[in-house]
């Protein structure tokens, strides 16, 4: 890297520049802020834009890999116990159940409770009759059944929860849209990083001491830039399916070795159906297929046969960034969940560090490890605070959690704030503290960062409508301007189809005939160029 | 207009009791009343529910909210809102929605689920009034009481005019083609409304009959929400019309009281030996029998005339057959060229507000903003009369007309049917205007 920065470069000072907006990344900045440190998170679209925002939201007792991985199953085990403490108001403590059906192996489900208890994992025995009292949805072909501490977590409002308790402890600064472009390195240490803001285009200089590669599935891709070759991520696609209603009270496994379709998660209102796992080559379009779909419902209504007749509204995708050992097997599903930190010493670089693997249930501990080598390398003896430190409540993390804007709304009881998200109740209010308040809000803010921030979008509608009146409420807050909206509109729905597409039958059919309808029929946005004419006076 | 709405919302307190709602999963109560392919799961959040739904807005709720609020699951708020009192179950929401989604059957539900001391004390007192005596009048017309009027009021009519000396009302009159039932309003307190069916009656030879139980044509029972009382006035009725063994059930000029009966066989199962039929379709078959052999040439003036599709009738009920038979009905009556209708009309035709027990329920602020929508889509008819063969509809219209200061008034076909054949009797005409009052009447009269 060499030359002057383009004018009008916008540059930054950090003691640590964090690169990923996921869980693990906003995980590291608050560790990190708790030290009292201040962090720079970027991330190169938004929050949870990878397998972060591409999960059930399943915080694991630990069950799930007490028959193959005990070192993670152990970890899942402590961590989950840690969240549910820490992060309470981001967990539903709803429960879970691990159970068999026929044609699945008994030896597996016996030997079951034993995985559990060598990994300190409660458990306890359910007659099939109990387990179907539980979870009137199961099947009664159930012949085997436990009860574990399953819970689910909104990685959205944990994700949020982090950036903004970090902001609050150190005035750390999350910059999202602002993709890595290269690494200056002198002598061993990286000096700064050059990076774009691909919404404006412009360059930005970020000056850290310490850097934190904490990209997720393109961890690897960052270290090669880097310089450093030593980081292998396996690709490990995962497709999920979810539900217009919630079908389960808690959790249910599929109790055999991990396989398509074998976890179904309530997620609020809605319940999620996963998921499928496919090695990838590369990180190029992920998206649902309509076979992984029909995989994932083979297989689902074995266990919950109601789900043959369940109104599903959308599929979505993540990449596991799974660690890939030198030696390691290529099928993500026996990949170790387990996570390692480089330090990239041995790369010759003295101020960089990368974290691969691991899972959401894991992540407080994954920040943990490295906020303990960065705070050591910067001299800052602080120790980590995260594991016994509630997370502040704060209304403002709130908007991603089920149920809770409509209530907000239905109590505040004030006639002028009109609804506009029909399917999730997200009033003008709820839109306005957005824009104004959350983290990385900004004028000409995407309807996907306000969704990430939100449920707008989410219900059974995906944005057929709340696209058109967010729009419109953000045009009337002058924050959109001339033709932008458009783009916005079209952007966010074509990704919302994308999820759409392969689950179109049924009742989602109509749906999307409306769908089609009002954002083609009478909006012509299909007709449109994905930016075509943003400045309204015919330049793009 | 909305924030008047809400702010309704914060007054209103059904009672001071403090007994509790109790709260029902609505998301699983939708699943058990309606069928698959049209629960609450199937909603697309159109919103064509809503936008046509004159109590979007009360307390903050609308039909597809109402929906959306079950499928997240919000059921305490569902249980408690005293919405499902403004809604006056009149299904256009149902009859709109692309899926057939049918919100009035859990907001009937929901009314069911408040205990009997919150619930509006005008529509409960109206349902014990009508379990008190055989005759279930929710005005508390005894059977004596009823047999009584009648005799007297067909005495006077008897006296009064020459033409109907030999006029009868028939009282329990065994094997009689016709049962015709009796809102108890005219009894209660203006007789002098009744006599003009018995002139139609008379006027085209209808083998008929009144009965001392069973007769009344209004159920609130139905409006409480609660099952076990609208079945039994139902029971008491239907037992009423097989005792005498009459093959047509003909409901007067009244909405709801065909609903509860026809809707009411058919939900409880219970044995009818007899047809439900409309007044309407028999005042249009006469007409084209030429038994009735009505024209509009007293109307010289060239008044014109509206028609309010009574939503338990046409909607909820025979559908557009009736509205089609009221329309044809008007214009024979008034000159097709002063028939004008509103729009939206027929099955699609908004509620007016007075139906559901909204006119009991003691919530008029509530019920003239509902109202205010079917006022302007009269206004802009320029109507001089609306016609409509429902009591409800008739009060509520009139209350519209007072309170937002119209200029139309509200009658009964009966009233031009017998106005048109030239029979219709000096205290015959409250309801109509001056420009009427001395119409058709004999010279002697005048």
């Amino acid at each position: 890297m060499n030359g002057p920065d383009p004018a009008g470069t916008k540059v930054f000072e950090t003691e640590v520049l964090i690169i990923g907006g996921g869980v693990t990344g906003t995980g590291v900045m608050r560790d990190l802020a708790f030290r009292g440190i201040h962090c720079l998170l970027i991330d190169r679209k938004d929050l949870n834009a990878g397998a972060s925002g591409g999960n059930h939201g399943l915080l694991h007792s630990g069950g799930r890999y007490a028959s193959s991985d005990l070192e993670t199953a152990a970890e899942c085990r402590t961590e989950a116990e840690i969240l549910k403490y820490t992060a309470r108001e981001c967990i539903d403590e709803c429960g879970g159940i691990f159970a068999a059906v026929e044609g699945d192996d008994p030896d597996f489900a016996t030997r079951f409770p034993d995985h559990c208890a060598r990994a300190g994992i409660p458990c306890h025995s359910l007659s099939p009759a109990e387990a179907r009292a539980l979870e009137p949805s199961l099947s009664d072909k159930v012949f085997a059944a436990y009860a574990v501490d399953d819970a689910t977590i909104d990685p959205f409002h944990i994700t949020l929860g982090n950036v903004n308790h970090a902001q609050q402890l150190t005035d750390s600064v999350y910059l999202p849209h602002t993709e890595i472009v290269d690494f200056e390195i002198v002598n061993g240490t990286i000096t700064s990083v050059l990076c774009l803001d691909t919404h404006t285009a412009d360059s930005v200089r970020i000056r850290a001491k310490q850097v934190v590669n904490a990209a997720g599935a393109w961890a690897m891709n960052v270290a090669k830039l880097a310089g450093c070759a030593d980081v292998a991520v396996l690709y490990a696609k995962g497709t999920l399916i979810i539900s217009n209603a919630r079908i389960s009270n808690g959790v249910i496994n599929r109790l055999r070795s991990p396989g398509d379709g074998d976890i179904l998660v309530p997620g609020g209102t809605v319940s999620l159906l996963g998921t499928t796992s496919d090695t990838l080559d590369n990180l190029d379009d992920v998206r649902p297929t309509i076979e992984e779909v029909d995989r994932l419902l083979r297989e689902g209504i074995v266990m919950v046969p109601g789900l043959e007749h369940t109104r599903f509204i959308r599929a979505f995708s993540g990449v596991r960034p799974l660690l890939q050992a030198p030696d390691a097997d290529v099928d993500g599903r026996k990949t170790s969940r387990a996570f390692r930190l480089f330090d990239h010493e041995d790369q010759g670089l003295s101020n960089f560090a990368t974290l691969v693997g691991g899972k959401l249930t894991t992540y407080r501990l994954m920040a943990e490890k490295t906020g303990d080598l960065v705070a050591r390398r910067m001299g800052n003896m602080s120790p980590c605070k995260t594991a016994t430190t509630r997370l502040p409540s704060g209304e403002g993390d709130r908007w991603t959690e089920p149920g809770f804007t409509p209530r907000y709304w239905y109590n505040r009881n004030d006639p002028t704030d009109a609804i506009l998200c029909e399917c999730e109740m997200v009033p003008h209010s709820a839109v306005d503290a957005i824009t104004a308040d959350a983290v990385g809000a900004e004028n000409h803010m995407t309807l996907r960062a306000i969704a990430v921030r939100s449920r707008i979008g989410k219900g059974s509608c995906q944005g057929s409508f709340c696209a058109a009146r967010v729009t419109s409420h953000l045009y009337d807050r002058d924050l959109y301007e001339r033709c932008e909206g458009r783009g916005h509109m079209r952007d966010f729905m074509s990704e919302r189809f994308k999820g759409v597409r392969p689950v179109l039958w049924g009742k989602q059919m109509p749906q999307m005939e409306l769908a089609e309808a009002l954002h083609c029929g009478l909006m012509g946005l299909d007709l449109q160029g994905p930016r075509d004419d943003e400045n309204g006076d015919g330049t793009t | 207009m909305k924030e008047s709405r809400h702010a309704g919302g914060k007054k209103y307190m059904p009672t001071m009791h403090d007994s509790k709602i109790p709260v029902v999963d609505f998301q699983a109560k939708a699943h058990e009343l309606l069928p698959d392919n049209a629960s609450y799961d199937s909603c697309l959040s159109c919103g064509l529910c809503s936008s046509g739904c004159p109590a979007s807005g009360f307390y903050g709720m609308d039909p597809r909210r109402f929906i959306r609020m079950a499928m997240l699951g919000m059921n305490e708020e569902l249980s408690n809102t005293p919405w499902i009192w403004t809604c006056t179950l009149c299904q256009r929401c149902a009859y709109v929605c692309p899926m057939n989604i049918d919100v009035s059957a859990l907001v009937g539900f929901a009314r069911g689920n408040w205990p009997k001391d919150k619930k509006p004390q005008g529509i409960v007192r109206s349902c014990e009034a009508q379990m008190r005596f055989a005759s279930t009048s929710a005005m508390g017309v005894m059977p004596d009481d009823f047999v009584e009027i009648i005799e007297d009021a067909v005495d006077e009519l008897r006296e009064e005019d020459e033409r109907f000396k030999t006029i009868q009302a028939p009282m329990d009159k065994k094997g009689a083609f016709f049962f015709v039932n009796q809102n108890s309003r005219e009894p209660a307190t203006e007789p002098e409304e009744l006599a003009p069916l018995w002139k139609i009656f008379d006027y085209v030879g209808a083998d008929w009959t009144y009965a001392s139980k069973g007769w009344a044509a209004e159920n609130f029972c139905m409006f409480t929400g609660d099952d076990v009382t609208w079945k039994e006035m139902i029971r008491q009725r239907v037992d009423a019309v097989n005792e005498l063994g009459c093959k047509v059930w003909v409901n007067t000029e009244c909405g709801h009281s065909f609903y509860t009966l026809w809707k009411g066989v058919e939900r409880f199962g219970l044995q009818a030996d007899f047809e439900a039929e409309s007044l309407i379709s028999y005042y249009a078959q006469w007409i084209r029998e030429a038994k009735l052999p009505v024209n509009s040439d007293w109307n010289t003036k060239g008044l014109k005339f509206t028609v309010q599709d009574p939503c338990q009738l046409v909607r909820k009920s025979i559908g557009d057959p009736v509205a089609d038979d009221l329309r044809y009905v008007a214009k024979q009556l008034v000159g097709a060229e002063n028939f004008i209708d509103m729009q939206p009309c027929r099955s699609a035709n908004y509620c007016c507000g007075g139906g559901g027990g909204f006119l009991q329920a003691g919530m008029n602020e509530q019920r003239l903003a509902y109202g205010k929508r079917k006022f302007d889509q009269i206004t802009v008819t320029g109507a001089d009369y609306v016609l409509t063969p429902c009591h409800n509809c008739h009060s509520q219209i009139t209350d519209l007309c007072d309170h937002n200061g119209g200029g139309y008034r509200v009658i009964h076909f009966w009233t031009l049917i017998c106005l048109s054949l030239g029979i219709l009797g000096k205290n015959e005409r409250r309801y109509l205007g001056p420009d009427l009052a001395d119409i058709g009447l004999p010279k002697d009269a005048l």
